[in-house]
């Protein structure tokens, strides 16, 4: 199967889609982000909820790196879910579109370091790997995370890698076995 | 002005391991210039596909012509401009529900005639008279969203009015649309064929109500392979094999005394946006019986199931087995209540047909019950070859007739139905209708079925309740 | 305000304040955010909702400088403060402008190709259909006695599958509405920039800029 790096309305349309039901998703079934940060703020530790769910965030990405096959579908995902989120009124305000952005290119990493020629578990793991150093480095910045103690630092870069490699990694994969098997996406994206 | 002339046309979906299996052979007919055709032919023979390709959508959105051609007069389709097409060839699509690029009805007739470079001076001129011939001025800032389907399909046929465009293809577009709203759009599309002369082509399970309107009745055979213009005399004996039943003198009882209440409404409200659907002092639906509900479209059935399924927020009371249904936690509620979407893909969750049956089997509350009783059911609904099949890859039909089966299997002690006999032709009709009644008999099941089609329901079901100007009603004839 | 530059701006502004710790700064953003969402007359439940929505991770970051760092309330603040900062700013330009003017505007003044404009609007478009759909998958889990979580690979299967089949129809309705990518189309709504929406743009950032910088010397 060849695939072109052409965009066409019909796939601008299906990465949107992608990227809002993949935000309502987390949006309908969790205020798990709100819970966590919650129960953890007073020992100090609510920023680790973030850390905790990053992966259910950043799927859209790796996902639609893996579906589009396409230079830029990663970023492309994961910054139109975010152009929505900000449009619902996100906790992250006019932010949110930089970490778009900033989650996207990362995840995008991971093929683009493969030249977008391997579209498999390797890749995918790459793009997990890659996705949790950059988002982490914005996080150094924007959310103060280079403040911390080190200890803390280093667990909670673990814990984000995790969290990352359940969703983006092993979740991903799941959705993309059960949608090869229908077919249905070979003849959808040319 | 046109004449649509189809020439040895052969399409193909080509497969994933590059097999090209055809689903149009070598098919040939000449639409003419002014008429209004109607298409018909069994679930599955290429319809919708023939109509894409006359419109231009095929093969740019999929599939492959593998010979012949469409000619519009005298020029291949495939060569006209996609941007001088819209004033060509226009389509209204089965699905109302993504029609619509825009949020309220001015911005999509706006979005339309944007598209057709109409100097911004003049698009008001056109938004109004597309407006006022289809009788919808009053829908203008609404939001699409919050239409009935019915009224979304009005809005379609205002569009393909404003682009002015010279064919206008409809694929089943009153699937979704009640009978009043379905005549007053035929007579707006005989106004524009004579008034207009607008070129017509309609497609349609059900030939009821047609004879009126139409020049030429053309119809496909289900291997594709022809297409074919009946004669007059053909053309009036298929209709009228397919007049309704005279459904107005049948009756029904009303229920007794003695019947069991399995859901109760107590001061029931709904509210779906800012609009009022449904204001009802007290009505029950009785246990082991099957109901009926009809109304026009938009009055708010749907609305009424998905809020048994709490699926729809509700005001007042809603008891099921004497309990509050927004109380009830959805796992515990779905094992008592379950809804067969109109909407077939919602249901299913595997892939291939005999995943769907195994989970449903696995899940079942009469797992004895079905075990040895599938595979004859399958052979009724002319399922068994299918069980390898992709579900998502079947007919509508084939979708429509897997998905009641699956929750009928499920044996749920109330089974919600919404609209489930659309897109049936009519032994499958016949088969679902019996096993339907075999299975609520045999599992003691409480059935409530929406239909806009009453076809043979007399036999199947119990009680027949009316929506009608915000109340429930039971009521003793089945028209 | 041109939707463009009034977004550009807001991102602009969001981006560098990520960068500087000066929490008067952020606190003044956040207020001329706020009025600027006054003055387009919210609702109340929108205000409160407002307020409270970045309180959470709002709190949790200051918290955790205060418990977890060395960086001390100073730093503290200032991520308060930025957070608010973030959500009223954005919300100024969001509250204020429609997705419809911000994709028209997009397409007349930033060239972007319309598919992108109107695929993106058209499939924003369906997000109240979205929400339903996903509780309609979850139901539908349920009824067939399987419970779909957040970690189910069968909920955003099927989610995608609804994507695959309602982007195809929309594409196909739009296609047949005329719309055609990169062909040329006229606009019923002009959409302009005007020299002084540049003056906003960059009066702001140099403001801006001369803000940072002197409360930086002092
Ligand atoms: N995108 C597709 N890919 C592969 N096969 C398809 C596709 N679309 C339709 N088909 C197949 O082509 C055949 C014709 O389908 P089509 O939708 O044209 O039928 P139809 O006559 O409109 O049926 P219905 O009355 O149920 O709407 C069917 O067997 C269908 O399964
Ligand atoms: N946001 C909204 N604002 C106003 N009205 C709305 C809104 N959302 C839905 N409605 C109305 O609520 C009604 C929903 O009706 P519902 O779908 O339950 O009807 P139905 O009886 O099932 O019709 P059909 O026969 O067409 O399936 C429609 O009339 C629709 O116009
Ligand atoms: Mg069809
Ligand atoms: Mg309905």
């Amino acid at each position: 199967m060849k695939y072109s790096n052409a965009w066409h309305l019909r796939d601008i349309i299906l990465l949107t889609l992608i990227a809002i039901f993949f935000g309502v998703i987390y949006w309908i079934i969790g205020p798990l982000y709100n819970v966590l940060t919650v129960a953890l703020t007073p020992v100090g530790l609510g920023p680790g909820a973030n850390d905790i769910v990053m992966g259910i965030w950043v799927m859209a990405g790796p996902l639609s790196g893996y579906v589009f096959k396409k230079v830029g579908s990663a970023t492309l995902g994961e910054f139109l879910g975010s152009v929505v989120e900000m449009f619902l009124g996100g906790q992250w305000g006019a932010s949110t579109m930089i970490s778009g952005v900033v989650q996207g290119v990362a995840s995008e990493l991971g093929f683009t370091f493969t030249g977008y020629k391997r579209y498999d578990w390797f890749s995918l793991n790459l793009s997990v790997l890659t996705t949790t150093i950059v988002t982490f480095g914005w996080d150094m910045i924007r959310n103060g995370y280079s403040k911390y103690h080190i200890g803390l630092l280093i667990a909670l870069f673990i814990i984000r890698l995790i969290s990352t490699w359940i969703f983006s990694g092993v979740l991903v994969k799941a959705i993309v076995n059960l949608l090869d098997r229908t077919h249905l996406m070979q003849t959808q994206t040319r | 002005m046109a004449t649509i002339s189809v020439n040895h046309l052969s399409f193909s979906y080509p497969t994933e391991d590059g097999q090209k299996p055809l689903t149009l052979a070598d098919i040939s007919a000449t639409f003419p210039n002014g008429g209004f055709s109607l298409l018909t032919g069994p679930s599955g023979s290429g319809k919708s596909t023939l109509m894409k390709i006359i419109s231009g959508l095929y093969p740019k959105f999929g599939g492959l012509i593998t010979a012949g051609e469409v000619r519009l007069n005298d020029t291949k389709i495939s060569d006209i401009p996609e941007t001088d097409r819209g004033q060509l060839v226009a389509m209204m699509f089965q699905n109302p529900n993504q029609q619509f690029a825009m949020d309220t009805v001015e911005r999509e007739l706006i979005f339309a005639l944007e598209n057709q470079c109409v100097a911004p001076a003049d698009m008001m001129a056109r938004v109004d008279r597309a407006l006022d011939y289809v009788e919808i001025s009053q829908l203008r800032h609404r939001q699409l969203n919050s239409l009935s389907g019915g009224e979304k399909q009005k809005v379609a046929l205002a569009v393909i009015i404003a682009m002015q465009a010279d064919t206008i293809l409809l694929d089943e577009p009153f699937a979704s649309v009640d009978p009043v709203a379905r005549q007053l759009l035929l007579a707006k599309l005989s106004r524009l064929q004579h008034e207009e002369h607008k070129t017509i082509i309609i497609s349609d399970h059900d030939l009821e109500d047609y004879d009126a309107y139409i020049d030429h009745l053309f119809v496909l055979n289900d291997t594709g392979d022809s297409l074919v213009l009946l004669n007059d005399k053909a053309a009036q004996q298929k209709m009228a094999t397919f007049k309704r039943q005279d459904t107005s003198n049948q009756q029904l009882l009303l229920p007794k005394k003695t019947d069991e209440p399995i859901i109760s409404a107590n001061n029931l409200k709904l509210t779906a946006g800012t609009s009022t659907l449904l204001t009802q002092p007290k009505i029950d639906f009785f246990q082991h019986h099957i109901t009926l509900l009809t109304g026009a479209n938009g009055t708010g059935k749907s609305t009424l199931l998905l809020a048994i399924s709490k699926l729809h927020q509700y005001n007042g009371s809603l008891l099921l087995n004497q309990k509050e249904i927004a109380k009830i936690r959805p796992n515990r509620l779905y094992q008592q209540v379950a809804l067969v979407f109109q909407d077939a893909d919602q249901q299913f969750l595997n892939v291939t047909v005999s995943e769907e049956l195994a989970l449903s089997l696995k899940n079942s509350q009469a797992p004895a019950y079905f075990k040895d009783r599938i595979p004859k059911f399958l052979e009724k609904l002319q399922l068994t070859q299918l069980q390898d099949q992709v579900v998502y890859t079947l007919s509508g039909g084939q979708k429509k007739k897997l998905q009641i089966l699956e929750m009928l299997i499920m044996a749920t002690p109330v089974l919600l139905f919404d609209e489930p006999f659309t897109g049936l032709d009519f032994s499958s009709l016949q088969a679902v209708m019996t096993i339907m009644k075999q299975v609520a008999k045999d599992c003691q099941q409480t059935m409530i079925i929406v239909s806009h089609q009453l076809f043979g329901l007399d036999a199947l079901v119990d009680y027949h309740v009316t929506l009608e100007n915000k109340q429930l009603q039971y009521v003793e004839g089945l028209a | 305000m041109n939707p463009s530059l009034k977004f550009l701006l807001a991102v602009l502004i969001a981006l560098e304040i990520s960068f500087t710790n000066t929490w008067t700064v952020n606190l003044g953003l956040a207020v001329i955010g706020l009025l600027v969402i006054l003055s387009s007359r919210p609702s109340l439940k929108r205000l409160v909702l407002l307020f409270f929505v970045p309180l959470i991770p709002a709190v949790a970051l200051a918290v955790a400088i205060l418990l977890q760092s060395n960086a001390g309330i100073h730093f503290a603040l200032v991520l308060f403060t930025r957070i608010y900062a973030y959500v009223f700013v954005g919300s100024a330009a969001t509250l204020t402008t429609s997705v419809a003017d911000l994709v028209m505007s997009l397409e007349q003044n930033a060239h972007i190709p319309s598919k992108f404009a109107y695929g993106f609007l058209g499939a924003f478009n369906l997000l109240p259909k979205i929400v339903s759909e996903v509780n309609v998958i979850r139901a539908a889990g349920n009824m067939r006695g399987q419970a779909l979580h957040i970690w189910s690979p069968q909920l955003y299967f099927k989610a995608i599958l609804a994507s695959l089949d309602w982007s195809e129809n929309l594409a196909e309705a739009m296609t047949s509405h005329g719309f055609s990518e990169d062909a040329p189309r006229t606009y019923f709504k002009q959409i302009r920039i005007r020299w002084w929406d540049w003056l906003i743009v960059i009066g702001s950032l140099a403001l801006l800029q001369v803000a940072l910088f002197g409360l930086h010397l002092q």
